[in-house]
Order: C-alpha cells, then structure tokens, then sequence
C-alpha cells in the first residue's frame, strides 16, 4: 500500500479524528503547517499528525489555550534543536 | 506608500491572503519576535510592527480602509473617496519617495503636502499617538494597550566582539546597535580586564523599555572574543606557537615572546620535544575574581633563528620538510 505523501484536510481530519473547522483553525493559529493550494484547498504532510497529536495532549493535559500552546511548541521545538546541538558537540570530546 | 513598511510585507503575506492566513502569519511572527523570546534588541520594534500590522489587518473594515489609503488611512476621513484620494497623493509623492515609516503627521490628504513633511527620526510620536488612540493609553512600551498596568521591559541580548587584547586590558568602548526599524543607539561600555568569551556584560536600564513609567529592562552585550593570528584561548588561558631551530630545542635556549602584557623571556630547557608545553604562570589574560592566570607556549619545531617567536612567518625561507628537521630536535 503506497501511503499518500500529502493529505487533503478531509482526510487528515478522518485520521486525527477532529473537526475540519479545528483543524483550520489550529493551522490559523499556526499550530500546525498546511499549504494552500491555488484553489484554496489545505495540504498536510503527515508529520503534522505527529504536531496534532502533541496539541492535543498539552491542550489536555495543561489549561493551555491555543496561543499558549503555540509559544509552548515552538519552545519544545527549539530546545530540542539545542539539546541535540549540545549533544553533537559534546561526543567528539575532548 | 512606504514601501519597506508595507503591512502585509511586514506579515509575509500577499495583499489578497485570507484572514485565516494573516492570523497565522502573524502569530508565528510574534511568537518569534516576541522580547522575552528574542533577546534581539531590534526584536521588540518589530514585535510592535507586526502586532500594528495585524491590528490593522484582521479586522476586515479597517483593512479596507488601509488597501484603500494606505498607511495613513487613520487621517483621511470616513467618507473620502479613494480614487480622488490616490490622484492627490500622486500629486505630492515626488518630493517624498524614500521614507521609511509611517508618519504622513502632516495631512497626507491634503493634495500637494501629502507625502513629505515627517521627521527623518521615523515619526514615533505619529505612532505612539495612533496606538494609544486605539488602545487608549501610551507610553511606548508593547503590553500597556491590554490594560495591564505598568510592566517592565524585557532584557535583551547582544554580542559583542573583541580582540584578544581588547579582552586583556579592558578599558572603554564605544559600540552601535541598529534596532528593528534601522534606529541606531551608540553605548559607550566599560569593558572590565579579563573577560571571556561568552561572558555577558550588564547594562542596567538599557534593555526593552518598560510601559506607564516600570522600569527597563537590561541589555547584556555577550563577549565573543575574535579569532587571533597568535593566541589560541581557552577560558583565559592563552597558547601561543613557539618555533624553534632544532638546535635551540636541542640545547635549551631563551626566547623572548609577546604576550599581551608585554615581551617576556621564556627559558626552554635542552632535549624540549614539539609539542611541549611550556607554562608561564600569570601572563594570561587576569581573572578579575582571583589574580592569577596563565600563558603557555607549546615548542615548534623549527624556526628561522631572526623571528623565533611567530606562528607562521619563519617558515618562509626555512626548510619545508618538517620531518627531516624533527629528527634532530626529538630525543
């Protein structure tokens, strides 16, 4: 079975198992990444199932409100990038 | 229409996106450009851009007006035609290409003045007159239009590089920051002796600007200190190359070599091997805290016997062939 590199915003709601109308609205809040097509239509990779899945469980797990949820991912997101900075730089050693 | 002001520039959109777009656009620009997540001292100017751009945008009537009038749009009155409004723009945009912010202070609707007339500093107080027209309360700092009181400004972060023996003596320095909106701000900063790369430096009140009278934040200038032709540094420790002749290695000889504070005789003991290291206790760059640091020499293996003491300049004329010459001084 060939998995589909993109899905359309019914599909992608199918999977995750939310409201088309949430989805557009976290990808307005700029919690997830879509593209817009010349016809307006949204596109999801499906690294962003990985992003749904982490705002609902901080929306869930957190009184978190979207923009709150926003700053949080973002912050997770960049310190990731410095943990695996910090990481690189530490295994050659000295 | 200023051209590098544009709002629909300033959010990275094109001029027929969707709400749904500009909301997006602009909340990931403020989450990036936010001044308490970017030390950036140009960050929180543009933070207040973005937010005024999205002010205006996200709200469709107000939008209109903007595509209609541009910038100014708060000036020209309700009922003005944007055909007739436009013709008399163009009429007075020759004299005023080039501005860089809003501003148009002057009437930008009165036919020939429109357009030119503002100050070269930018036209803040047309802007901080037309937020707290919105907002209903000023005083520059980002956060007072919520209605949240005083809150004081973030601290920000910038760096600021200098030379080995800039770091050694300490001393003063003048340096210039451009903020977000090109402004720039000139600090003269009094370095102490013996900083370290990656030290943060303080000064008090300088940061982003506190709103309805808090106090500022701080601005910390983070120390990067230049790569040096000479010195290696570590923490404050300094290497320096020391290359000798092999005969010098052999039979131990005294050098003399500069340090930053000043030329010091080095006595290299007979039957040194390359890559020796040779401490010289205190002649590093000064640890404020205790006084005491080091500078050490590590052993070339050859060296024109004129210079003795440079990294790379003896090799010109020398022997090239390292491995014939290593024999001698290696025991």
């Amino acid at each position: 079975m060939v998995r589909a590199p993109r899905l359309s915003l019914e599909e992608f709601a199918v999977v995750t198992g939310l409201h088309p109308d949430l989805i557009r609205r976290l990808v307005a809040l700029g919690l997830i990444d879509a593209r817009r097509d010349s016809a307006g239509e949204l596109w999801f990779s499906r690294s962003q199932l990985d992003a749904v899945a982490r705002v609902q469980r901080l929306r869930a797990g957190f009184a978190l409100n979207y923009a709150a949820i926003g700053l949080v991912t973002d912050l997770l997101d960049r310190i990731a990038v410095l943990e695996a900075a910090l990481r690189g730089a530490r295994r050659p050693g000295r | 229409m200023a051209d590098g002001e544009d709002f629909y520039q300033l959010l990275g959109v094109p001029r027929n996106a969707s709400q749904d777009d500009i909301q997006r656009a602009y909340r990931k620009l403020a989450r990036a450009y936010h001044p308490d997540i970017n030390r950036d001292p140009g960050a929180e100017d543009r933070f207040k851009e973005v937010s005024e751009a999205y002010d205006v945008l996200s709200d469709p009537q107000t939008r209109r007006r903007y595509d209609a009038f541009g910038r100014d749009f708060r000036q020209v009155p309700e009922d003005v035609d944007p055909e007739t409004w436009r013709r008399s723009q163009q009429a007075g945009a020759g004299a005023g290409g080039g501005r860089t912010r809003s501003s148009g202070g002057t009437g930008g609707f009165s036919g020939g003045t429109g357009g030119f007339g503002f100050s070269s500093d930018g036209g803040d107080i047309d802007l901080d007159d037309l937020l707290g027209g919105i907002f209903g309360g000023r005083g520059g700092g980002f956060g007072s239009r919520r209605g949240f009181g005083p809150i004081p400004g973030a601290d920000q972060e910038a760096e600021i590089e200098l030379t080995v023996e800039e770091a050694y003596r300490g001393g003063r320095r003048s340096i210039t920051l451009t903020g977000g909106d090109g402004t720039r701000r000139s600090f003269d900063v009094t370095i102490p002796p013996g900083v370290t790369d990656g030290q943060r430096i303080r000064l008090a009140g300088q940061g982003g600007r506190g709103s309805d009278g808090a106090r500022n934040g701080d601005l910390y200038l983070i120390v990067r200190i230049a790569p040096h032709p000479r010195y290696r540094l570590e923490g404050r420790d300094l290497y320096v190359e020391l290359r000798l002749a092999p005969w010098e290695a052999a039979l131990g000889t005294s050098v003399a070599v500069d340090t930053p504070g000043g030329e010091v005789k080095v006595k290299v003991p007979g039957g040194t091997s390359s890559g020796r290291r040779i401490r010289l206790r205190g002649r590093g760059l000064p640890n404020p805290k205790a006084r005491r640091a080091i500078c050490t020499q590590r052993q070339g293996s050859w060296c024109r016997p004129g210079s003795r003491v440079s990294n790379d300049g003896c090799s010109n004329n020398w022997p090239r062939n390292p491995t014939s010459i290593r024999g001698h001084s290696s025991d």
